[in-house]
């Protein structure tokens, strides 16, 4: 019965559209302090390429790989961040696509580590992974009647709606805590916020480095997730594409990027018949959303709007009424 | 041989240097940096393609033809990307680097339908065409770009500096508006200004096309972003700072690929442009300004 309802080419999809949310959050925390970076495809690469090189040709197991591959992208973000804090709105956009360029370029060039442009094959597969743990462990995938590719697209799909739901909580958290609240106020107003005894460099370094810790793990579960990378998954059109998710869902509030990383990830799976011109429609669908809504469909007023409309209908529910008799 | 790179250089670098204006130029008056000029010198270049190649018509009507094509495109780049957002409140000053990048996705894809993805070539009848001094081969192609662009330089400084319509083009630089309180019609300033730099992007794609025999949709992505690099390293809004940055790079990258490092020669722009935003932000022959804190 579940043999049949699990489709691995859906799985598949939407693990896709998992880790796209992940590299929604990661953009999102950079705006959240008003940096606009376009260097997140490059950030990207260097995790994919940590975890493959380390995993493929150094043995380390496959977890260790990702996490070492995150904190080294957040390291490299770090650095990149303190000549970053002297660059503003279009001067860093413009330095943090050079830096992604540059990183590409390196890739390409650097040909006894990186294969070049050719890429790096046979990457340890996540599914495959935890397919060999789960039969060493004596669970075989037939117990619950499903073939070994079924299981393998569904542990995949869990694993990162496990880890996607722990970042989206974390930085929720973390949005309610302190440096959520130093980071609004630098967004607003950085000499106000100074002057208000808020440390910048160090928070604007902070939200550089979590963005780039957060878009590095994303790339190295991309490459044990398609098990081959190349310097042409991370160009400029990749950065462009985690940017657009941000712009069109909004980068206010932390759902804006992951509603845009879920609709147009799944939009051209929807409309198949206008996939061809899936860019096309992104270009008009930026250039039409600066123009009319360019805070992005979901800001701070449609969140209150719906917090509103649902304790609207708890209050209906109960028939209390509290608010009115007040 | 050295010379031979030399004049190679100089070749590229003044493609560079027509390609940077045209941002130089539209930075200078409306402090954006418009992303989607790239792609409207792709679309000049691919203008000259079809112009030449398949309607078979001489070198000149190419020209005139990309020009008037990537004048209409700068036309609607205006109109659709940047004027809706000009003088509206809560507009973040990033918004118009946002739709223009917009608007250079949709002209690359656009560019994909309309003449397919790979290379074309770009053959014209003095292509092959050279002269010997000594030892070393000088193609007429290359003299007709340098040629060319210096006349562009040479006629933009003549413009801006000498005529009514360029010293407007400068008070609006200076403050939009005040020019406008001084009786400049800001709005058509801009217009023209955009104009007036997707026109020089149709000029250096052609250029393009002549020197390296070859068109694609991605070639405005390419030079699109040296052209960046290139204002970013003369200092935004510096018509002499872009001339300079971009011969200097066109030289750095020839004498890269001539000594061996050929692979990182796209990485030279942008290493520079590292190095320069940290070290001196306002570009190597800008004025120390607020510019880059802004």
């Amino acid at each position: 019965m579940l043999s049949e309802l699990i489709n691995p080419y859906y799985l598949q999809i939407a693990s896709f559209i998992l880790l796209n949310i992940i590299l929604g959050v990661s953009i999102y925390i950079t705006l959240a302090t008003g940096q606009l970076s376009l260097g997140h495809a490059g950030f990207m690469s260097i995790g994919a390429y940590t975890s493959a090189i380390l995993t493929l040709n150094h043995n380390v197991p496959l977890v260790l790989g990702i996490v070492i591959a995150a904190v080294f992208t957040g390291l490299v973000g770090v650095i990149i961040g303190f000549p970053a804090l002297r660059l503003h709105g279009v001067y860093l956009a413009i330095a943090t696509l050079g830096f992604g360029e540059v990183i590409r370029v390196l890739f390409v060039n650097w040909e006894n580590l990186t294969n070049g442009a050719i890429g790096i094959a046979n990457i340890p597969h996540l599914g495959r992974e935890i397919l060999t743990l789960s039969k060493d462990i004596g669970f075989e995938p037939a117990a619950l009647g499903l073939r070994n590719n079924q299981f393998i697209s569904l542990a995949v799909f869990l694993l990162l709606l496990i880890i996607t739901i722990a970042v989206i909580w974390f930085f929720i958290r973390q949005n309610n805590s302190r440096i959520g609240r130093a980071y609004a106020s630098i967004k607003m107003d950085e000499q106000a916020s100074e002057a208000m005894g808020i440390n910048i460099t160090y928070y604007k370094i902070l939200a550089f480095g979590q963005g780039a810790l957060l878009a590095g793990f994303a790339g190295a579960l991309y490459a044990h997730m398609t098990a081959y990378i190349s310097p042409s998954d991370f160009d400029y059109h990749r950065a462009v594409e985690i940017l657009i998710f941000a712009i069109f869902g909004g980068s206010e509030v932390i759902w804006g990027p992951i509603f845009g990383a879920i609709f147009l990830s799944s939009l051209p799976e929807v409309l198949r018949s206008v996939s061809e011109y899936r860019f096309m429609i992104y270009g008009a669908l930026i250039v039409f959303m600066m123009a009319f809504r360019p805070q992005g469909l979901i800001d701070m007023n449609v969140m209150n709007w719906l917090k509103r409309s649902k304790s609207k209908k708890k209050e209906g529910k109960h028939g209390t009424g509290s608010k009115e008799n007040q | 041989m050295l010379i031979e790179q030399l004049i190679n250089g100089l070749t590229l670098g003044s493609i560079y240097v027509v390609v940077a204006l045209g941002y130089t130029l539209v930075f200078g008056v409306l402090n954006i940096v418009n992303m989607g000029h790239g792609e409207i010198f792709m679309f000049g270049a691919f203008m000259g393609v079809v112009v030449t190649n398949s309607l078979e018509l001489p070198l000149y009507v190419a020209f005139i033809i990309a020009i008037v094509v990537t004048a209409i495109l700068g036309y609607f780049l205006e109109r659709v990307a940047l004027r809706p957002l000009r003088g509206k409140d809560g507009v973040s000053h990033l918004a118009p680097l946002i739709s223009t990048i917009g608007v250079s996705i949709f002209l690359e894809n656009a560019a994909h339908h309309l003449f397919g993805a790979g290379n074309k070539p770009f053959r014209t009848s003095f292509s092959d065409m050279s002269f010997t001094v000594g030892t070393t081969t000088v193609y007429y192609v290359q003299i007709l770009i340098f040629v060319i662009a210096i006349l562009l330089m040479a006629g933009l400084m003549f413009w801006l500096s000498k005529t009514k319509a360029g010293k407007a083009l400068r008070a609006s630089a200076e403050d939009l508006s005040v020019a406008s309180l001084l009786g400049v019609n800001t709005k058509r300033m801009i217009t023209q200004t955009v104009i007036l730099a997707s026109a020089m992007g149709g000029i250096a794609g052609i250029l393009v096309g002549l020197a390296f025999n070859s068109v694609n949709p991605q070639m405005g992505l390419s030079f699109g972003l040296k052209g960046l690099a290139i204002i970013i390293l003369g200092g935004l809004g510096n018509v002499r700072g872009a001339m300079a940055g971009g011969l200097i790079l066109g030289l750095a990258e020839t004498f890269v690929v001539a000594y061996g490092a050929s692979g990182y020669r796209d990485a030279i722009a942008f290493i520079a442009i590292i190095v320069i935003l940290i070290v001196r932000p306002q570009g190597i022959f800008g004025t120390a300004t607020s510019g880059s804190r802004g």
